[in-house]
């Protein structure tokens, strides 16, 4: 029997651009669903200029920033600006079961395609618009990435070291929050769908999605007027926590101990030195106390064994610990092959290249990715044809009156 | 909704948001703890003056839009209890050991059995198998494993998590995709669907472009404190300013309008206004192109000018013209952000020692099928009658039974 994907009749839409539309439309995408990717040559996905680019060499289909977040999907250029190019949106708003867009908010509205013209084309379209702060509100027009989200939200003041600025998290930190609830949303919004013919519009601030992550430190200010403060890789409640460095260049150990028995394992793996039985250490509010000195005792047994041997030593009693893992790692980590979170495919600028899947598996079908990133444009004859059954001749009207741009 | 569905969560801290999830989403879950409560009733931030198993704002953050009842799955009694609730329900959720269900003869095997329409999900460290799946494992070694921590922090210091943890929190977001991935294939093939969700690979995607960067460019990206790092392009996103610090990514078309600011307050001379074409200004630095201003000066002349201001100022000027600066808020501020009060975003809580308290809410807007709170987290057992008396039709001496009373 054929294997059956969960989204494989589902159209997608996605006028989106940057991180959490396409990374939401990838997940329809990987898992079965035709999506189109609408991108504009004057305007392009601002991650197409953007790096990590093949080989270092910049170009528009050459950054994986884009790609990873592009896979499965077919590429269509559009200048919505043009009357022609407009009327073709409106035509895939009608082929789409679900329409994405993350511009400012009134863009879409603006141009011609907001919610209310998207419902009387297509009227069980489910609309999915979303932006920093929402489609309301004074603050609604604010403009920028998830640094800017992320921040507000709380994320930069609460990753870093205590006698140091801030540091913040590496990315867009609400692009990584965001997508997992619009996702699950609108998979929740088309069951919805299926059972009562209705569509709607929903309005996801990423703002919003990003605090839910905090929950438990906003209540315990409103709560008790406690802020919660960077600190380091230390917990509140048990240590000792940490990186630790391992032989080789910057090679770096994570080992985190929550419980009485894993301190009193990691004392046994570290062969139970003198240093370790000492009252000072011996309750979790002693190691808190001192945690500076255990850092350094720690650290002295870790130095000169490879990461992964300090890993495997602590796991084989264990305890918490884990590789601080670059990109190179992840790369041939046995348990992300062993979870093919990786798969190789052949783009056609930058050759073969890992695309990164999926974080879940569903037993019984391959959740892909199935097709790499399009190149700009890509496939503007395949869905103007095969998708929207456009004719030779109205194909390229459409393009003499500057449509496909 | 999911108002047609039922859940049953049997998840501790690395996946109750999960099922909140598909609660807030409309579903009847139940939540089952064992007969001393969820070990999440443990975890800190605690409410000092509430009963102790309700002490918990952890649980109570993750917990709402559920009915609560403990079964002792040790037990006979307390396994059939949750088989009789397997068989009309629509999704399971848990988050134990890999294999440890299974060895209490309630693995997905055996469930499917019992229900051969269940999305059965499981959320672990590393998957259900494979080289690191018995792996010791929490947030810290999550964030090691999974990649995040390499890019974060200082370059002198090592690298670095996220104070509060996020971890648990990432894989259970992500796995309420796979249970309605695998709900929406269950439809189409009417058979039970196991989802194996798995928190290392979900950290790896909190890389974006750092994940496979090696694979393309030849090299590791490494952590570079609070800089933006964009292939060619390492800029500082995080400045002071007069009371603290803010986020603004300064280049190209910030510059535009910002650099008016800076002739304005003389932080530099009338002539950059013009002398540079600003809009593209990114694009052809990406792009190794040529620039007028190295963006070692854009980034100095940002410095001077932000450390005069409040972060306040900087966000409101910022709204009104059109350039974003964001303010680094720590959870007092983030609570004064006026937007979030103007979008009824806030919702109010009562807490176990009384009180009322403004805490997050929704996490999104929907016009035909709006999401709701219609219950908060559960006191421990509080649905014990109301789901084991009344829905199972169990004694009151087969409820004890199965809810361990007699053994605890």
């Amino acid at each position: 029997m054929a294997e059956q994907l969960p989204f494989e009749s589902l159209k997608v839409v996605d006028f989106s651009w940057v991180a959490v539309g396409p990374i939401t439309s990838k997940y329809l995408g990987d898992h079965g669903a035709t999506v189109v990717r609408v991108e504009t040559e004057g305007r392009p996905d601002i991650l197409r200029v953007a790096g990590p680019f093949k080989d270092g060499v910049p170009g528009p289909n050459r950054s994986h920033f884009y790609g990873d977040f592009n896979s499965s999907k077919v590429g269509l250029s559009l200048d919505l600006k043009n009357p022609a190019g407009l009327d073709i949106a409106c035509r895939l708003i009608e082929w789409a079961d679900v329409y994405f867009e993350s511009f400012t908010p009134g863009t879409m509205d603006a141009l011609g395609m907001g919610y209310e013209k998207a419902r009387s084309l297509n009227p069980s379209i489910l609309m999915v618009s979303t932006c920093l702060m929402g489609q309301t509100g004074a603050a609604r027009s604010l403009a920028g990435y998830g640094f800017h989200a992320g921040a507000i939200a709380g994320y930069y003041d609460i990753t870093g070291w205590p006698d140091l600025p801030p540091d913040g998290p590496w990315t867009a930190y609400t692009d990584v929050v965001s997508p997992r609830f619009i996702s699950a949303l609108v998979m929740a919004a088309l069951d919805h769908r299926r059972r009562t013919g209705q569509g709607q519009h929903i309005d996801a601030a990423q703002m919003e999605m990003g605090v839910q992550f905090l929950a438990p430190q906003i209540i315990d200010y409103n709560a008790s007027g406690k802020i919660v403060s960077r600190n380091g890789n230390r917990s509140d409640v048990a240590a000792p926590q940490g990186a630790y460095p391992c032989a080789g260049d910057d090679q770096w150990c994570a080992i985190a101990v929550d419980t009485e028995q894993q301190w009193e394992d990691l004392r046994l793996t570290m062969g139970d030195p003198a240093w370790a039985g000492d009252d000072r250490f011996k309750s979790v509010e002693d190691r808190l106390s001192n945690h500076d000195e255990i850092d350094g005792h720690i650290g002295q047994w870790t130095m000169d064994k490879t990461a992964q041997e300090v890993m495997e030593l602590l796991q084989s009693h264990g305890v918490p610990s884990g590789v601080v893992q670059r990109s190179s790692d992840l790369l041939q980590d046995p348990q992300l092959a062993h979870c093919n979170l990786y798969r190789y495919m052949d783009h056609p600028e930058m050759g073969n290249i890992p695309y990164t899947g999926h974080q879940f598996r569903i037993q019984g079908y391959d959740s892909g990715p199935r097709s790499p990133a399009p190149l700009l444009g890509q496939h503007n004859e395949y869905v103007l044809k095969d998708l929207l059954g456009m004719t030779d001749e109205d194909m390229i009207e459409a393009v003499i009156a500057g449509a496909i741009a | 909704m999911l108002s047609p569905y039922t859940v049953l969560d049997l998840t501790d801290h690395r996946g109750e948001l999960t099922a909140m999830m598909l609660g807030d989403m409309g579903a009847d879950v139940i939540k089952i703890e064992p007969p001393q409560g969820s070990s999440s009733r443990q975890m800190s931030p605690y409410l000092e003056a509430a009963p102790e198993t309700e002490q918990s704002l952890q649980f109570f953050s993750y917990n709402r839009n559920k009915r609560g009842i403990t079964l002792d799955l040790q037990s006979e009694p307390g396994r059939q209890a949750l088989m009789s609730l397997v068989e009309k329900a629509d999704f399971l959720i848990e988050s134990s050991e890999p294999g440890e269900m299974a060895s209490l003869g309630l693995g997905f095997d055996e469930m499917r059995k019992l229900n051969p329409r269940l999305v059965y999900v499981a959320i672990t460290a590393y998957g259900q198998d494979g080289p690191y799946s018995g792996f010791a494992a929490n947030d810290l070694t999550l964030a090691a494993m999974g990649g995040p921590m390499s890019l974060q922090g200082h370059p002198d210091r090592p690298p670095l998590r996220i104070t509060v943890p996020q971890v648990w929190l990432q894989a259970s977001a992500e796995a309420a995709v796979g249970a309605m991935t695998a709900h929406a294939l269950m439809v189409q093939t009417v058979q039970a669907q196991f989802v194996d969700v798995s928190a290392q690979a979900a950290m790896v995607w909190t890389m974006l472009h750092g994940m496979a960067a090696h694979a393309i460019q030849g090299y590791d990206i490494n952590r570079g404190g609070s800089e933006l790092q964009l292939g060619a392009m390492k800029v500082p996103v995080v400045f002071e300013c007069a009371d603290g610090y803010v986020v603004m990514i300064n280049v190209g078309s910030t510059m535009v309008k910002f650099v008016h600011w800076l002739v304005e307050d003389g932080i530099v001379p009338q002539e950059w206004i013009d002398g540079e074409d600003w809009p593209t200004y990114e694009r052809r630095f990406l792009q190794d192109m040529p620039v007028t201003y190295p963006l070692e000066e854009t980034v100095e002349a940002t410095r001077r000018y932000l450390r005069k201001y409040t972060k306040r100022e900087l966000l409101e000027r910022g709204l009104r013209e059109d350039i974003t600066i964001a303010p680094v808020s720590t959870t007092e501020d983030l609570t004064r952000f006026h937007q979030l009060e103007e979008r009824g975003f806030w919702l109010q809580a009562p807490l176990a020692d009384g009180r009322g308290v403004s805490v997050p809410g929704l996490f999104a807007r929907l016009t035909k099928t709006p999401m709701d709170v219609r219950r908060w987290a559960p006191t421990l057992g509080q649905h014990n009658a109301e789901i084991l008396g009344e829905k199972l039709g169990l004694s009151d001496g087969e409820i004890a039974a199965a809810t361990g009373i007699n053994s605890a």
